[in-house]
């Protein structure tokens, strides 16, 4: 029988997995298997160190059993089925107790038995599925988070749910006259009313509460005090009437009143709340990375792998190709080639000879160095980068200082007015006194005007961190508005991060594919950004020639030679010499070293002025050169236009050398400049402009930038940079691109504006309200009702910032995902 | 110490009993509902052909047994305890082993209340005929019957609870909370009813009297509806649609807000039964307000069911079991837009004692609880029986195509109906008095009667459709080998 | 209405007991992960 549903389009869950069709839109997620995006070969053996797992992992007993228990970032996912990767990954092996997932805080806490199975196994396994895992440092402080968010929902569950059940009771009351209602079933509606109101002010309150106290102890008064003596004053009044109806409390009750209001009270703080921890989820993943490792030598010779924290001042380290030195450390080989662009933005790598110092934090580029640890942590000179950094930064909320000026007295007049109108209307009519005076407390109550600020922020923040955008300081968005002035760092921020290979020139009878396949082996050898660059347009060509020749590094030019047949020299601070065993050698980088006078080949035309150039040359003489770009970012002019459109002034602040920079100004327009400045001579550039009145916005991304990032009114890190710039600026760019920094100034005004818009709508709400409820014209329900709404117009509106009219529709490889490794 | 609590193996995946799905008791429910549903039917259509001719109640034969009084409760009794019962314990059972992962707890408890249940319904079957009866609706049975009942009941909340407190999987999914809401819910509501003093095996004095009992008839009535025949199809719906359209549910987290919206709200909305009677007014106002707001989660919930399909409308196109569900769920918002508008006191002073309130519950009970069933025992029993799919699809098809239509007239039918009777029933001549005789507006009905009969015919029809492709697919599906054992997929002991 | 004299304590008792239920569901983890439960049910059998 030829079934209907066979011809169907039905698509099963086989389908889906098999990768054959394409899920639609309100699937939302793949079923079966899905990848996470990076390429985790990480050995993740420094997990199991004791000394590390101090951090990041506890001890607990099951069932007299000891295991362990992490909390760990998982980088690379992002969507709900990456959890499910996850926690297959996981979840079926040995020793492992339990896995659970947190897709939206990308956290999964691991339990296992470490009698059983190792912790870097089980990162291995997550890593071949593409998630890398990653000690979580803030733990602690996110379950606290987290837990705060869920004591909330929590306190709001019970106050709605009471709320809606002391509505039912006190319906009757609305419409029957007094009389109606039989003694006995009026008492009981009372009673029910009263339970019900009881956890709504003993629980769900406890927040404002918990905070006017705190005021009142230091003789504040802060946005609770008014709230809470509201409360408590209905809830005792209320309390008086049930019980004691014909005693001095009156007859009538607000329970529907009280509950009312601490429901949608909660309900905005709760919307903050989980708007605050959207947006920090997003920036947990940039705080973290692996801990460190390097090889300690030990006293027979022999290197073992340890961790960071266990170095010593005197312990001998051999640092491989691509790590960072752990410590200012004195050279022991020959000579080692180090980057120290994450300090000085120095593009060009520097040599360090025997005895000269390696500082903490530059990068090994070429072969493996061994050094002697000299200085350990703070004493090193990156921390003391960090030291100034944070020295430097100089928190000035303004709004909230303002808040608080404005605030004090205007709670002090709230309570003064309500007291007036209590004591006013006592003389007139006794049962008046307690409804009146609750109606001035819960109107007046400014919480549209508290909500305004933090909904429009995290509203903004929210959408900012989806498109790859992190706000780590809220109140950047005021200052952001108030900029006239944006200060670039040149290495990493207007240009790539590397340098590219702009052109080849090349000998007669040569093609620049034939240079670059014959510079292949020679450039491949080397992290030396030039290498790098040649290596990268040579890689394509070198692939289709037979790759016979094996790549040897070695640190110091008399090593002994390997046991492959060609030999590549790496010779410190001037290039790569290639020995072919056929015969043959060919020699890549500096003129000197290829035998080149650099003045006849420039007079020949062979080279150029003002580029960085690196030549290949033969026994013949010259075969090439290759010059070198900085690669101004491609959307640098337009963004520096835009900025200029603005309004704002632009200047360059760049560590490197004055033609390189000059280079990069004269392409974008930028007239303002400072080039070859330290650190602190940075620091003092932007002093000086800030003595003058300008406000800044600092871009960069190097290390070096670290303080002067902190000084500037705002600052703004590009994602690739150094993590512990990116961890301290205001703003992060993940994508690096300039226009998305033009844009989210663009989006600071708005939400400016719309906070702006929020905060005279409460104040007019606010002082509106204050007359017609001391006149009596305000019931308290009404009061209520009416501070609920406006806080909702009031989060309503920051939620249109929601919505990035000036930003393309995101892409999710830029969610945030923080790609950076060691 | 923090606030993770370990996912570790909960009931112990080394009991040697954990592996297959206790699915034997399903089968006997999923088969039974559909029996039941065919008799319930019947006898609806047998009572409102007595309405049309007086004659079929065989009393000139002496037959009191067939008399329309007697058979009334027994079709409420039959469609609502015996076909939707079944289908609740079928389906319920169903879900809450699969969504665990986990066999049900004391699958001997469970068979328990198969065979208890049937027992119930064979009782009722003799007694409500026999006219032994408490005189509450909905809970007409006599008392020793409702202490059946209530071990029934109590063996099915251990079995559902002690299933989900030995779940293997941590989250509960939502459907279990409609369903454990409705057991509950259940269990409270009829001890409450059916408290009684008895005074013979066959007879009791209800504790409660006069408008009191209203009351409390109301309060256990509406909540019935809603506990019984919403909460617990809403479990069904909120796991076979998703099921059949292989798509998650629309809003995961609007259907937790859902339930717990639902579960407040449904409360009191009892009193909308009892306008303009000697209940007090405040209380009919209390009750016309909180049905009014009920309007709310009911439509949350049906909007979430039906955009779950939101991007794949094209399967309702082609796959018929679909279209049983989805379209069970515009009845559902239809019904719970009607429901709260005649709890509007001047609309119920029009609809109150008319055919219009049977016009309501028959689309709340044809439309949504019937059709949600059907759809769902269409998916449930060809996998019970080691089938692909039923044995035939146009069948499928043909009754969904008879029960639509048979809805649709029986319901316009009694809305006319409806609205005839209380108009009439209120005009008043110019002196005042009023216009029309009571069997004068019988006489204007009456026809209604006649296509009221038709569409409920129809619908018994696509129902005996059903049964005849139940049993096919059931015979084939046992000649074809023995019924599948379903093995409970391994979790892994540190799955969330 | 005696009637009431049961019913609205039942209500009343009925609240706490639901409000119980929801601080189990909460602090069991029920709600953390709500975004994934929808698909998990169309991943087995």
């Amino acid at each position: 029988m030829l079934a209907r549903m066979s011809n169907s389009t039905t698509v099963t869950g086989s389908d889906l997995a098999a990768g054959s069709v394409v899920p639609d839109q309100g699937l939302g997620s793949l079923l079966g298997q899905h990848r996470g995006p990076l390429t985790v070969d990480d050995d993740f053996l420094v997990l199991d160190d004791p000394i590390e797992q101090e951090d990041f992992c506890h001890p607990v007993q099951v069932d007299g059993r000891e295991l362990q228990e992490a909390v760990l970032m998982v980088q690379g996912m992002y969507c709900p089925a990456c959890s499910e990767t996850v926690e297959a990954a996981l979840g079926g092996r040995r020793g492992v107790e339990s896995v659970r997932v947190h897709a939206a805080t990308r956290r999964v806490t691991l339990r296992w038995d470490p009698a059983q199975t190792l912790l870097s196994a089980l990162a291995r396994n997550v890593g071949q599925s593409g998630y890398r895992l990653l000690p979580m440092r803030q733990a602690l402080s996110v379950e606290e988070r987290l837990a705060e968010t869920r004591l909330l929902m929590w306190r709001l569950f019970v106050a709605g749910f009471c709320t809606m059940q002391v509505m039912m009771y006190s319906w009757p009351f609305y419409i029957t006259e007094p009389g109606e209602i039989p003694y006995v079933y009026d008492q009981l509606l009372r009673w029910a009313n009263w339970m019900l109101s009881v956890p709504v002010v003993l629980f769900s309150s406890m927040p404002f509460f918990q905070s006017a106290w705190r005021d009142l102890r230091h003789g504040r008064i802060g946005m609770d005090m008014p709230v809470s003596i509201g409360i408590l004053v209905t809830f005792i009044a209320s309390t008086g009437s049930t019980f004691d109806p014909t005693g001095v409390w009156g007859h009538e009750i607000w329970f529907d009143s009280l509950t009312m209001f601490v429901f949608f009270l909660l309900g905005g703080r709760y919307l903050v709340s989980r708007l605050r921890d959207r947006t920090a989820g997003a920036l947990d993943v940039l705080m973290n990375r692996l801990p460190e490792q390097c090889e300690r030598q030990l006293a027979d010779g022999s290197f073992e792998t340890v961790s960071l924290k266990r170095l010593r001042v005197g312990d001998v380290l051999r640092v491989q190709a691509g790590i960072a030195f752990p410590g200012d450390a004195t050279v022991l080989g020959d000579s080692a080639t180090v980057d120290e662009a994450l300090l000085t933005g120095e593009s060009q790598p520097v040599t360090r000879l025997r005895g000269q110092t390696v500082v903490a934090g530059s990068y090994n580029l070429a072969g493996t160095a061994l050094v002697r640890i000299e200085r350990l942590g703070r004493e090193t000179r990156f921390a003391q980068i960090v030291a100034l950094m944070e020295q430097a930064s100089t928190e000035k909320p303004e709004l909230v200082k303002l808040a608080d000026r404005i605030a004090g007295p205007f709670l002090v007049a709230v309570l003064l007015s309500a007291a007036f109108g209590a004591w006013y209307w006592w003389q007139i009519d006794p049962a008046l006194a307690v409804p009146i005076a609750v109606a001035v407390l819960v109107a007046t109550c400014p919480c549209a005007l508290a909500l305004s600020t933090p909904s429009a922020m995290l509203a903004s923040a929210g959408a900012l961190a989806e498109r790859g955008i992190l706000v780590r300081r809220l109140l950047a968005f005021e200052s952001l508005c108030k900029i006239d002035t944006v200060v670039f760092d040149k290495t990493g921020t207007l240009t790539q991060d590397r340098v590219v290979l702009r052109e080849a020139l090349v000998r007669p009878g040569l093609t620049a594919e034939q240079a670059l396949e014959l510079a292949w082996p020679l450039a491949s050898a080397s992290l030396h950004p030039v290498s790098r660059a040649i290596a990268a347009q040579a890689r394509p060509a070198a692939s289709a020639a037979a790759p016979d020749a094996t790549t040897a590094t070695s640190a110091a030019p008399d090593a002994a030679p390997q046991s492959a047949p060609d030999l590549v020299q790496d010779v410190p601070g001037a290039g790569l010499v290639l020995e072919r065993a056929g015969g043959g050698v060919y020699k890549l980088g500096s003129a000197a070293l290829c035998g080149l006078d650099q003045d006849q080949l420039l007079a020949q035309g062979l080279s150029v002025a003002d580029a960085p150039c690196a030549y290949l040359s033969d026994e013949q003489g010259w075969l090439a050169t290759f010059v070198m770009d900085e690669g101004v970012r491609a959307d640098a002019a337009a963004a520096v236009a835009d900025l200029r459109a603005m309004g704002l002034q632009v200047h360059l602040l760049s560590g490197d050398k004055v033609g390189a920079v000059q280079r990069v100004a004269q392409q974008l327009g930028i007239t303002q400049v400072v080039s070859e400045a330290s650190p602190e001579r940075k620091l003092e550039v932007v002093a000086a402009l800030q003595a003058q009145g300008a406000q800044i916005a600092m871009v960069g991304d190097g290390m070096n930038d670290g303080p002067v990032l902190a000084r500037a009114q705002v600052s703004f890190a590009l994602g690739h940079g150094a993590p512990l710039t990116q961890s301290q600026s205001d703003l992060v760019v993940q994508s690096g691109r300039l226009s998305e920094l033009v844009q989210t100034i663009g989006q600071a005004r708005r939400t400016m504006r719309i906070l702006k818009q929020n905060l005279v709508f409460s104040a007019s709400y606010n002082g509106s309200m204050v007359p017609l409820a001391i006149a009596g014209f305000v019931p308290p329900w009404l009061a209520g009702l009416g501070m609920a709404l406006s806080s909702f117009v009031v989060i309503g509106n920051a939620l249109r910032l929601s919505r990035l009219p000036d930003f393309p529709a995101p892409d999710p490889a830029l969610l945030p995902v923080a790609a950076f490794t060691r | 110490m923090s606030a993770i609590t370990a996912d570790a193996q909960i009931g112990g995946v080394s009991d040697a009993r954990q592996g297959i799905y206790e699915d034997k008791v399903i089968r006997q429910f999923s088969v039974m509902a559909v029996v039941w549903g065919v008799v319930g039917m019947l006898v609806g259509v047998v009572i409102a052909a007595q309405m049309l001719w007086p004659a079929l109640n065989l009393g000139q034969f002496g037959l009191e047994w067939f008399s329309f009084g007697r058979l009334r409760p027994l079709h409420t009794n039959a469609v609502i305890f015996a076909f939707g019962g079944c289908v609740l314990f079928a389906t319920s059972y169903y879900v809450v082993q699969r969504t665990c992962q986990t066999k049900l707890f004391l699958p001997q408890l469970a068979a328990f209340t198969f065979w208890g249940w049937q027992l119930v319904i064979v009782l009722a079957a003799i007694t409500l005929p026999l006219g032994l009866t408490s005189g509450q609706e909905y809970a007409e049975l006599i008392w020793p019957i409702d202490i059946l009942i209530t071990a029934v009941w109590i063996s099915y909340a251990i079995v559902f609870f002690g299933t989900l407190a030995t779940r293997k999987i941590n989250h509960i999914y939502v459907a279990n909370w409609f369903f454990g809401a409705f057991i509950l819910a259940v269990a409270l509501l009829h001890v409450v009813v059916s408290l009684a003093v008895p005074t013979g095996l066959l007879h009791a004095y209800s504790l409660y009297s006069g408008v009191q009992s209203a009351m409390i008839q109301w309060w256990y009535g509406h909540n019935a509806v809603g506990f019984f025949l919403t909460a617990g199809f809403l479990g069904i719906m909120y796991y076979f649609i998703p099921k059949q359209a292989e798509r998650p549910i629309y809003s995961y987290r609007l259907s937790i807000v859902h339930f717990w919206a639902l579960i407040f709200t449904y409360m009191w909305a009892g009193p909308h039964h009892l306008h303009y009677t000697a209940l007090p007014d405040w209380t009919q106002s209390l009750g016309m307000v909180f049905s009014l707001i009920l309007l709310a989660p009911s439509w949350g919930g049906m909007i979430n069911g039906i955009m779950t399909l939101s991007g794949a409308w094209h399967k309702l196109r082609d796959d018929p079991i679909l279209r049983f569900l989805i379209v069970s769920l515009s009845f559902y918002g239809m019904s719970t837009f009607e429901g709260p508008m005649m709890s509007i006191k001047t609309v119920n002073a029009l609809s109150h004692y008319t055919d219009w309130t049977i016009g309501h519950v028959h689309s709340g009970a044809l439309g949504w609880v019937g059709l949600i069933s059907m759809g769902a025992l269409y998916f449930l029993i060809p996998r019970l029986f080691g089938r692909k799919q039923m044995y035939s699809i146009n069948a499928i098809e043909l009754h969904f195509w008879i029960a639509c239509i048979g809805i649709v007239i029986y319901i316009a039918s009694m809305w006319i109906a409806g609205v005839t009777q209380g108009l009439m029933w209120r005009a008043l001549a110019d002196d005042g008095t009023l216009a029309f005789t009571f069997s004068e507006s019988v006489r204007a009905t009456y026809p209604f009667y006649a296509i009221r009969l038709i569409g409920g015919t129809m619908y018994f029809a696509g129902m005996c459709i059903m049964a005849w492709n139940v049993w096919m697919t059931v015979r084939t599906g046992l000649r074809a080998g023995p019924v599948p054992q379903i093995k409970i997929p391994a979790v892994s002991p540190a799955h969330a | 209405m005696e009637s009431l004299l049961l019913l609205i304590p039942l209500s009343v008792l009925l609240v706490l007991a639901i409000i119980g239920v929801f601080w189990w569901a909460l602090y069991n983890g029920q709600y953390d992960n709500v975004e994934r439960e929808g698909e998990r049910i169309l991943k087995n059998d």
